[in-house]
């Protein structure tokens, strides 16, 4: 083994997409990494965080440090605004609470995103993945701009076998998710939406490629409401699918 | 309900097509316009991180810095007064208008004069206030605010300009945009002469010099700080740099991302009013530097946002500005914010209170484009958070409230949902409960359909939540053996652009000129008299502006020879200081000999460079004795222009359309060392 890990899953993926927890695990564990999941990790309060509801985001920012605290590993994200909520987002959260705040720092320390774990961490560009097929990247903003994390991920799908990569017209502009502004000003989130499902269109793509589920369940369901049949996939769930002889 | 302007002003943009239209054509070309400027600036990250660190160590010591620049621009000859707040500006202004009996003011655009409605208040006394660059003139002609920090008339297609002006001007109906141009040139020209104070704003004022730079294209921005008797500056008290170099770096950030150009046609230097030998120039200027509640943001948790130098490519750059334009950001009781976009959604709340404004920082999605546009690096996601959380100052002491502009709903279900995900048991349970009660609304199918009212159900499904989460999996998940690593490759793809080598400033000069629709002559000493004669009988010129050197060239040719500012003149003649081979700039100074206004009032500026006295860029010349000494420096790149109407660049707006550089061939008499 490499080395053991802890598996943030994030509450979308342990809700609505266990599947692409078990595909990160899939390739994790084929990379040779030892994977733990503490099982009282709930939300990391970026909901209530960016709605600005810090009172609420505080218990559950203490809590997911306490759960982490547990081990001492690298803790691994597959979504770009909850790893930006560990690294940015508790330093603001505690920033008047030294205590807390060191807690938060040292927990920032061992957080990575999925994609920039493989390449940056393990430095691995090409998981011997599987997949026929147009792949289009849509690059998530946290992850882009918050993380700086984009030539990971493009380059682990580069090097996706039988996959053609086609790149996405303004890949990098917001899908228009953002949490609760999708609630909130809906009609704002449906124009984003609207914009990123007829870029995706001009691709010719049947799979458009996240990493971030938020995302992920955002341009699916805008897909679905309109009645498309592309595909929009978790970047583990491309990395987890291997060549039937393999 | 707190939002209900404000939704409504958002649906109403979305529903309006040529609104649509219009913003859809400023956000694409003005960021492909951005990003192709930067192109041309290798080392421009490493520029920005400068310019935070140099906006910052101001922000941080303000009154330090505003203590300085007072003391300097006093001894510099300009009056400097303080306004506490909107109100003060507004008498301090009209003070000085009665003083001189004044009637009419010609303004160049100014934000802050937006911030404080000082056209309003002006009018009100009994005073005519004119806007004079395109974009805010039509605007004011429409009765409205700007839409946007940068192109006030950004919501306007051409039609609307043209039927506005038919209605307004009583000039023939027409779409066409030089036309319209020259319309506004024409009537404004009027109001240049006429007016007896002239108003601007500054874009940055300089510490250690006193200098007050105002940037601008159409030329309007000189005219108003030269040609009426009085000038008065009104600037936000924030917007310093400590010396001229800081301020050189500076100017190669803010044009290229307010309006993609490496710098704005005009650079204006002002230093003190007209001296005894100069022969223009007003004889008094007055600076009014406003707080209007920048020192409550400055000792609040948002006093980053003071770092802004209002280019507007937050603006540009953000997925909501596109959707919605400048005039949906709306206050409480549906009037529009002073400052749109993003930096407005956190200075409007920061500087008039959440309360009013605090609302507009929840329409962001904080993808976080807005943060990379910023050319100084303000963290514009990060601030947009803290007003939400309730960290904007409050003009009224009002208590701080978390989540501004969130309906209580909402924030219940974020209270119930954290209150559940503290106690992990009970999320488990409620999410399994989630998984079974969703089967049974939506049986069949995957993807919920939610009802519009559902926010959520507006434009997309939902999936159901799983009946087995991953938490109860895990358990039982297979586990997979280790492969063979299959290639390994960590290296960092770090391309580094080379500084361009400069080998021929002169060939990269004119090259830049012409990029900017100037014109170059070469020519020998000998031959420039010649040269400048047949330039004049080829266009017809029989009365032309000079400065002292045009004067002692042309004394014997016979040409009508004017030695002051003279609108009626054809063209204009002067020698410059500098030119600048990176930005294909010319540097003119006013003072004895000079005349500035040679090279704004007629429609072709002949310029007369020498060859020594090309420069490679800004920097060489902008710190140095001949730019700090003159009452007023002007950095002019190319002939004046304006995009403020559907982004088309039209030529030739307040000053010349024309710009001809005579480079001539010397080897003596560089003016700057």
């Amino acid at each position: 083994m490499i080395e053991t890990v802890q598996l943030m899953v994030t509450c979308l993926i342990d809700t609505f997409f266990p599947e692409v927890g078990e595909a990160m695990l899939k390739v994790l564990e084929r990379l040779g990494v030892s994977v733990e999941f503490p099982s009282d990790q709930t939300c990391c309060g970026q909901p209530a965080f960016n709605a600005g509801l810090r009172s609420e985001a505080l218990p559950l920012a203490r809590h997911t440090i306490q759960v982490f605290e547990a081990s001492s590993g690298p803790i691994i994200i597959p979504s770009g605004s909850c790893a930006v909520m560990l690294r940015h987002g508790y330093l603001e959260l505690f920033a008047e609470d030294p205590p807390w705040l060191e807690r938060a720092q040292n927990l920032a320390k061992r957080s990575f995103e999925f994609s920039e774990y493989l390449v940056d961490h393990l430095g691995v560009t090409d998981v011997g993945a599987n997949f026929p097929g147009k792949l289009s990247y849509h690059a998530s903003c946290h992850l882009l701009r918050g993380l700086g994390v984009d030539r990971q991920p493009r380059r682990l799908l580069s090097n996706v076998h039988g996959a053609e990569l086609i790149e996405l017209p303004h890949a990098d502009e917001c899908c228009g998710f953002g949490g609760v502004f999708s609630v909130e000003h809906p009609e704002l989130s449906a124009e984003m939406l609207k914009r990123k499902i007829s870029n995706l269109e001009t691709t010719q793509a049947a799979t458009l490629v996240v990493c971030d589920t938020g995302c992920l369940m955002h341009i699916q369901g805008g897909l679905k409401r309109q009645g498309k049949t592309q595909q929009v996939v978790h970047i583990a769930e491309i990395l987890a699918n291997r060549e039937p002889s393999q | 309900m707190t939002k209900n302007a404000f939704r409504e002003s958002i649906r109403n943009s979305i529903a309006d097509e040529a609104l649509q239209a219009a913003l859809d054509g400023n956000a694409e070309r003005r960021c492909q316009g951005r990003v192709t400027a930067f192109a041309s600036l290798p080392d421009h990250s490493l520029r920005r991180q400068r310019a935070h660190a140099i906006r910052s160590e101001v922000i941080t010591h303000l009154e330090d810095y505003l203590a300085r620049f007072i003391e300097q621009v006093k001894s510099n000859g300009i009056q400097v007064h303080r306004a506490a707040d909107g109100e003060e500006a507004v008498r301090i202004f009209l003070e000085i208008a009665n003083s001189h009996n004044a009637k009419l003011v010609a303004k160049s655009k100014s934000m802050v004069s937006e911030e404080i409605n000082l056209n309003h208040a002006l009018e009100k006394a009994g005073l005519r206030a004119v806007e004079t660059d395109l974009g805010e003139y039509i605007v004011q002609l429409r009765g409205e605010r700007p839409s946007h920090i940068i192109t006030p008339a950004v919501h306007l297609r051409r039609h609307e300009v043209g039927a506005l002006f038919h209605e307004k001007l009583g000039v023939p109906y027409t779409e066409d945009i030089p036309v319209l141009t020259n319309t506004a040139r024409q009537v404004l020209r009027e109001i240049f002469l006429k007016a007896d104070i002239g108003m601007s704003g500054v874009n940055f004022g300089v510490v250690e010099t006193g200098t007050l730079c105002i940037v601008t294209n159409e030329g309007n921005g000189r005219m108003v700080t030269s040609l009426p008797r009085v000038h008065i500056a009104l600037m936000g008290m924030e917007r310093l740099l400590p010396n001229l170099d800081d301020l050189a770096l500076l100017l190669s950030l803010l044009p290229r991302s307010a309006t993609a150009q490496k710098l704005s046609v005009y650079t204006n230097l002002i230093h003190s009013p007209r001296r005894d030998t100069d022969t223009e120039g007003p004889q008094e200027r007055h600076l009014i530097l406003l707080d209007n509640g920048r020192s409550r943001l400055h000792a609040s948790n948002l006093q980053e946002v003071l770092l802004c130098i209002r280019c507007g490519a937050c603006l540009n750059a953000c997925p909501v500005f596109r959707e919605i334009g400048g005039h949906a950001y709306v206050g409480l009781e549906g009037s529009i914010a002073p400052y749109p976009g993003p930096i407005g959604s956190v200075i409007s709340p920061g500087l008039f209170g959440a309360q009013e404004f605090g609302h507009l920082a929840q329409a962001s999605s904080l993808c976080g484009a807005c943060r990379e546009a910023c050319p100084v690096d303000i963290d514009l996601p990060g601030l947009l958070l803290r007003v939400r959380a309730g960290q904007a100052p409050s003009a009224t002491n009002e208590p701080p409230r978390e989540a501004v502009g969130i309906p209580t709903l909402l924030k219940t279900g974020l209270r119930a949902f954290g209150l559940a995900a503290t106690r992990p048991g009970v999320f488990g349970y409620f999410q399994q409960a989630a998984g079974l009660i969703s089967r049974l609304l939506s049986p069949r199918s995957k993807w919920m359909h939610l009802p519009a009212s559902s926010g959520w159900g507006l434009s997309k499904d939902l999936p159901r939540p799983a009946l087995k989460p991953f938490r109860s999996r895990w358990a039982s998940l297979e586990h997979e053996d280790p492969i063979e690593f299959i290639h390994t490759d960590n290296k960092l793809e770090i391309t580094k652009n080379a500084l361009p080598s400069i080998s021929d400033l002169a060939a990269q000069f004119v090259t830049e000129l012409e990029a900017l629709g100037g014109e170059c002559v070469p020519c020998t000493r000998t031959q420039l008299t010649d040269t400048i004669l047949s330039l004049l009988k080829a266009r017809g010129i029989e009365c032309l502006m000079v400065d002292d050197a045009g004067y002692e060239l042309l004394l014997d040719s016979g040409v009508d020879l004017v030695r002051t500012p003279d609108a009626s003149c054809k063209a204009g003649l002067t020698r410059v200081a500098a030119g600048l081979a990176d930005t294909g700039s010319l540097l003119v100074i006013a003072g004895a000999g000079e005349l500035l206004s040679a090279s704004l009032l007629p429609e072709i500026h002949i310029a007369i460079l020498n060859l020594s006295d090309v420069h490679a860029s800004l920097p060489d010349v902008l710190n140095t004795s001949i730019v700090r000494n003159a009452p007023t420096a002007v950095v002019i790149s190319g002939p004046s222009r304006t995009a403020d109407i559907e982004m088309t660049l039209t030529i030739g707006v307040h000053g010349p359309g024309e710009l001809i550089v005579l480079l001539v061939d010397d080897s003596t008499s560089s003016m700057i060392k």
